[in-house]
């Protein structure tokens, strides 16, 4: 669960002092989004985004001298002049859970991970979703969902477990989830393609399958 | 044999012999008996000559699988193991020698297609093949039957531009794997939505990666699904994509789980739905391919529809 696992580790950083074009290049070689900018001694600094950079070039609706002028002085642009230098970061000891919340909250496309100031990771919104993808099992190869009615019995989870693992049903996640509007239900992610027979398993031992 | 009768369909009763260990595992040699049986009795029979398919040596295996995994089968069969990775995947001793028979009959339809001028055929065979991968089997399939064919229409014949079709109830996700990075395959897939079924890939914004960017299609439908929603993808989305592609072959990945009766899928179509996917392919392939059509048999279960399944999808294609 914690985001030294998931974050691309060492990435590439730029100085304060680099030129907007250089930048630029780097974004659009790698197919970044983002850059962590950081000092001599690889503390974080700022952040500069591919939108920072195309705010400050210029427009394509404007005339061809116009655009020249603006050209001219984007090239002589520091990266420390246009990023943002409020960043929000997270620590060697954030979880994906931590990772969560700030993007929920601010909106960021990636975040920096820091250690000590100093910049060891970047972790985006894709990793985040590779992440949980993983650990929810979505697209797994072989696996499918299936809900269970939660009557609330204190013993309903055992018994699941315990039928499945009895009839040697490949099965990899239990989820219990309580919602008032669709009613408590438990998910469990099966690894078979006889699926219409585990429902017929679980009715016959009654359990409320869940349709749709 | 009759060779100039309209449809030839390459089955043997070899395929028999892939024995999955009773109990309740639902692909058992009973299906082409009840497919076997139902085009007996069929009006269109006349019209149907029969055939036993070469088998596929191991060149052709290896164009759509990797030599572990033809090691890892045969060993494992041999050694007298009832199932590969997981028990969906049930083999016997004869299992792999069957696949290989399997994956022949596919290369064996294009030879007769290409060099003995004939236009239609249908592959009648079982293990299926659509959700097996490079090196792992995956839901009862081993050797990925069309992906084997449609490799050797490429190799041999030097075809471009293929296209997979694939009606089965569920995504074949060993050709999408094989496909997604290639410009010269198309896999277009109709299925019940992977949030729902097995083997849960195949997601509609999956379109193919790198030089294979644009080149898969897949269909999910809700489960409940049925003839109307599949009519409405035939006659739109699909229509208009075969009309860019211009594919040159065309292979049909013809499963028949989805039907309403066939408790392995939520999809609800009915009988003669086959009827008319059967006659829509063959317009497709009228129109783009000179006629020329390769079906190859997927899953469908359930016995008591799956004869009149097949036989509906037969007397569609036969239609002129």
């Amino acid at each position: 669960m914690y985001i030294l696992r998931h974050m691309t580790p060492d990435p590439i950083t730029v100085s304060p002092k680099m030129l907007l074009p250089e930048a630029r290049a780097l974004l659009n070689e790698y197919h970044f989004r983002h850059l962590p900018v950081v000092d001599e001694h690889q503390k974080l600094v700022g952040i500069l985004t591919d939108r920072d950079l195309r705010s400050a070039y210029p427009s394509s609706i404007i005339s061809d001298s116009e655009r020249r002028l603006v050209y001219e002085r984007v090239e002589e642009t520091a990266v420390s002049e246009i990023m943002s230098t409020e960043c929000v970061t997270l620590g060697t000891d954030s979880t994906l859970d931590d990772a969560l919340f700030l993007f929920d909250r601010d909106q960021p496309g990636a975040l920096p991970v820091v250690d000590n100031g100093r910049v060891v990771g970047i972790f985006s919104i894709r990793d985040l979703n590779a992440a949980y993808k993983t650990l929810f099992g979505v697209g797994e190869k072989g696996a499918v969902l299936i809900g269970i009615h939660d009557d609330g019995s204190p013993t309903i989870m055992t018994r699941i477990v315990t039928l499945l693992e009895k009839e040697r049903i490949p099965f990899s996640r239990v989820l219990r989830i309580f919602d008032k509007e669709v009613g408590d239900t438990i998910y469990l992610r099966i690894n078979t393609f006889k699926i219409a027979a585990v429902l017929d398993l679980l009715e016959e031992n009654d359990f409320e399958v869940k349709k749709g | 044999m009759n060779l100039s009768a309209p449809l030839i369909i390459i089955n043997d009763q070899r395929f028999l012999q892939h024995d999955t260990g009773g109990g309740d595992h639902p692909e058992i040699p009973a299906r082409l008996q009840a497919i076997r049986q139902a085009l007996k009795s069929s009006e269109c029979f006349s019209s149907l000559s029969f055939l036993s398919p070469t088998i596929a040596c191991r060149k052709s295996l290896l164009l759509a699988h990797d030599e572990n995994w033809l090691f890892r089968f045969e060993e494992s069969v041999l050694a007298g193991q009832t199932y590969i990775d997981h028990s969906d995947n049930q083999v016997c001793y004869d299992s792999f020698d069957i696949a290989c028979l399997a994956a022949g009959a596919g290369i064996s339809g294009i030879d007769l297609i290409e060099e003995g001028g004939q236009k239609n055929i249908f592959c009648v065979v079982r293990p299926p093949g659509h959700h097996a991968e490079q090196s792992i089997p995956f839901g009862f399939c081993f050797f990925n039957n069309c992906v084997i064919a449609a490799r050797h229409w490429q190799r041999k014949y030097n075809k471009k531009r293929i296209l997979i079709f694939d009606f089965d109830a569920h995504h074949g996700n060993g050709i999408q794997s094989a496909f997604e990075e290639e410009a010269d395959t198309f896999y277009i897939s109709i299925h019940e939505h992977p949030s729902f079924s097995y083997p849960g890939t195949g997601y509609g914004d999956e379109h193919g990666m790198g030089e294979g960017k644009g080149t898969i299609m897949n269909l999910p439908l809700s489960p409940g699904g049925n003839d109307t929603d599949v009519m409405n993808l035939l006659e739109n989305d699909i229509a208009q994509k075969l009309e860019e592609w211009q594919p040159e072959v065309i292979i049909v990945a013809a499963g028949f789980d989805a039907h309403i009766e066939d408790d392995m899928s939520g999809l609800q179509y009915s009988t003669e739905l086959y009827y008319t996917l059967g006659k829509v392919i063959k317009s497709w392939a009228n129109r783009y391919t000179d006629g020329k059509l390769l079906s190859i048999l997927e899953g469908g279960y359930e016995l008591r529809v799956l004869g009149e399944s097949v036989e509906a999808y037969v007397r569609g294609i036969l239609e002129e």
